[in-house]
């Protein structure tokens, strides 16, 4: 297990010079779960940042295949890349699909459902920055209540999507969250979930700096600062007994974490936590 | 070979069976679910060594064909109607990805309003999606016309989706003798010629963000490889007709057409009645033959050209409309004749969402045509034949 520095695999199967933003989350935690996940990795991406970041005309920062699919199946595309490398007798090579919060929770949860319920033998991640970034910044169902984004300029009156209840409810074979303030926690649960055969789920926090307008030096400290409020526990569930993974080393206020984001600029701390989703 | 009674749908699974198809993944659908139904039983029965995937959507049922195709495996499905309207945007994704994905569809009318008919509806509106279409006009057909297929999508010329058309409940649900070939011959016919483009060995990105410096020469390469699969299609069908003995024609069948003053041209079962309207038609010294039009993409101009030599005059019986336009077939074979302005092409628009068309209106239709050619008319754009009201 990569629980410390010394034994975090060296290999960057995510190199650098990729496209995203400088302070990208989403490219922090790519980096982070595929020196846990190995070189015998597939990778399905639908529409996302993630799609573009990864390489776009001749050139891609990924040292793992992968394919950039459309926004609404990442999930179903890995269920068959998983029957077909069965087929073939191939098991040791692992098939993750990979998507954004839109493309878990919202356009890509039909499929994401259906190859729970059929406990296809892939791992999905959602990274999650809670909103449409690559569109504009538009708000989804896992953009938490109250965030002003470019389509909810008001704040979005309805609370984030609790998708991680309802994945529980899938009865995955292994379910986690992560966090990329984390990653020794986060490369854990990846090692831990490659082990695992079934279909498994990692959702993890990866803020983006301009969705929820806050500086692009503190991507990761927003993250910790998330996890530190208890607004974002980490923990994972094997056949249904969630435990805790990563006790944070302090305790802050939840509004130490929420109010110094510009997306709720405006509103109360109070009002903000009325929507938050648990 | 063995000659058994089978309905479309199992003369399809038939030809996937012998195919050995490595993964399918299908949603139920009215009606093409005969089709994964057979397939799930050869399955069970341990006569196919195949992994299904029982997927929650048509959409997901291509997807998770693209996913298997991109690992080097043979693939299959069937669908229809808002099944393949739904898959749409996938279509474009393994025709763009040049991937050999091969589909039977059971041509079904597209809602609204609702409907579970036969017509060509369905696959027309795919008709840009870069998709080989082949259609077919008895179950025989079917199944030879799968086998040749996945040897014409995976054929390295052309590495492109095929799709395998054939009609709701007139062939998918009617039983017709079929002779279904031995495994060894199919094995035989059938090379596998299949790329894994996904390979831990050698990572590649599949469908990077393209800007335009590139996106139009892809596009360039990939029609170019739509049109080889017209010569292709010839040397599959004399492959196969050589093995099996039955000649199809490759991507046009001409029945009774030499001295023919009128062809007609059609696709699908239509050409059946098509057969027996053109021998009464002939009985009664009448100068007709038919154009049964089996490759609709790529389009078979140059084929088609030659084979209306010395015709004067052209009727196509489209089972399908694209609205503010016509019918699909008519379109195109004015197109072929288009320096041909004195050959008339009369548009028939018939047989929608399963309106019955028998022998006799295909024979009114042929005097329709004559009568206006002969009061010297223009050919109308098209017209809707057999409307009730």
């Amino acid at each position: 297990m990569a629980n410390n520095l010394q034994t975090t695999p060296e290999e960057e199967l995510f190199t650098g010079g990729h496209g995203g933003c400088r302070g990208c989350g989403a490219a922090i935690a790519t980096r982070q779960a595929l020196k846990a996940l190995g070189s015998r990795t597939m990778v399905v991406i639908p529409a996302s940042c993630m799609a573009t970041i990864g390489g776009s005309g001749l050139t891609t920062a990924w040292e793992v295949p992968f394919y950039h699919t459309l926004f609404e199946c990442s999930a179903a595309v890995a269920s068959g890349i998983r029957a077909a490398l069965d087929i073939r007798g191939i098991g040791d090579i692992a098939a993750i699909s990979w998507a954004g919060d839109a493309g878990t929770a919202d356009i890509g949860f039909q499929s994401l459902s259906g190859a729970a319920e059929r406990g296809e033998d892939i791992i999905h991640v959602c990274y999650d920055n809670e909103a449409y970034m690559n569109t504009g910044g538009q708000a989804g169902g896992l953009t938490p209540g109250l965030a002003r984004t470019t389509d909810t300029p008001s704040g979005k009156p309805t609370r984030k999507k609790d998708l991680l209840a309802i994945m529980a409810a899938h009865q995955p074979a292994y379910l986690a969250t992560a966090s990329v303030a984390y990653p020794e926690d986060l490369m854990a649960k990846f090692q831990k979930a490659r082990e695992i055969k079934g279909f498994r789920y990692i959702h993890i926090l990866a803020p983006c700096y301009r969705g929820w307008k806050i500086p692009a030096a503190r991507t990761v400290e927003f993250a910790r600062l998330a996890v530190e409020s208890g607004l974002w526990e980490l923990y994972e569930m094997v056949d249904g007994q969630k435990k805790i993974t990563c006790r944070p080393e302090r305790r802050i206020p939840a509004g130490d974490y929420l109010r110094p984001q510009g997306r709720f600029q405006g509103f109360a701390e109070e009002e903000i936590l009325a929507l938050y989703h648990n | 070979m063995i000659r058994q009674l089978l309905n479309g749908n199992e003369a399809a699974a038939a030809a996937a069976r012998l195919a050995k198809i490595e993964v399918m993944a299908a949603y139920p659908i009215t009606p093409a679910s005969g089709v994964m139904e057979g397939l799930s039983r050869h399955i069970a029965a341990g006569e196919l060594r195949c992994n299904f995937i029982r997927v929650e959507s048509d959409h997901s049922a291509l997807a998770s064909l693209i996913g298997a195709a991109l690992c080097g495996v043979r693939t299959f499905s069937a669908t229809n109607s808002q099944g393949l309207a739904y898959m749409s945007e996938l279509l474009y994704h393994a025709s763009g990805l040049r991937l050999p994905v091969v589909m039977a569809v059971v041509n079904r009318a597209l809602s609204a309003p609702h409907s579970r008919f036969p017509e060509h509806g369905d696959a027309m509106a795919q008709e840009a999606s870069g998709w080989i279409q082949l259609y077919c006009e008895n179950n025989q057909e079917v199944l030879d016309t799968l086998l040749q297929a996945f040897y014409l999508a995976e054929d390295e010329q052309v590495s492109l989706p095929a799709m395998v058309n054939y009609e709701s409940y007139i062939q998918s649900h009617t039983r017709e003798v079929v002779e279904v070939p031995a495994q060894e011959e199919v094995d035989a016919f059938l090379p596998r010629r299949l790329q894994a483009w996904l390979d831990v060995e050698h990572p590649r990105g599949i469908n990077v963000v393209t800007g335009p410096e590139l996106y139009m020469d892809y596009k360039y390469a990939q029609d170019e490889a739509l049109q080889r699969a017209l010569a292709v299609c010839g040397q599959v069908n004399e492959a196969f007709a050589a093995r099996f003995g039955r000649d199809w024609g490759g991507a046009a069948e001409g029945y009774r057409l030499e001295g023919a003053e009128l062809a007609m041209v059609t696709m699908g079962s239509m050409a059946a009645t098509a057969r027996m309207a053109v021998d009464q038609l002939r009985d009664e010294g009448q100068k007709v033959g038919l154009l049964k039009v089996r490759l609709f993409r790529p389009f078979p101009a140059p084929r088609i050209l030659r084979m209306l030599v010395g015709v004067q005059t052209v009727l196509v019986i489209d089972r399908n409309i694209i609205y503010g336009s016509g019918g699909a077939l008519a379109r195109e074979v004015r197109s072929v004749l288009s320096h041909q302005s004195d050959t008339p092409v009369y548009s028939f628009i018939a047989g929608l969402g399963g309106r019955e068309v028998g022998t006799g209106d295909l024979v009114k239709m042929y005097h329709d045509a004559r009568q206006a050619q002969a009061s010297g008319k223009k050919p109308a754009p098209y017209a809707w034949y057999g409307l009730t009201g």
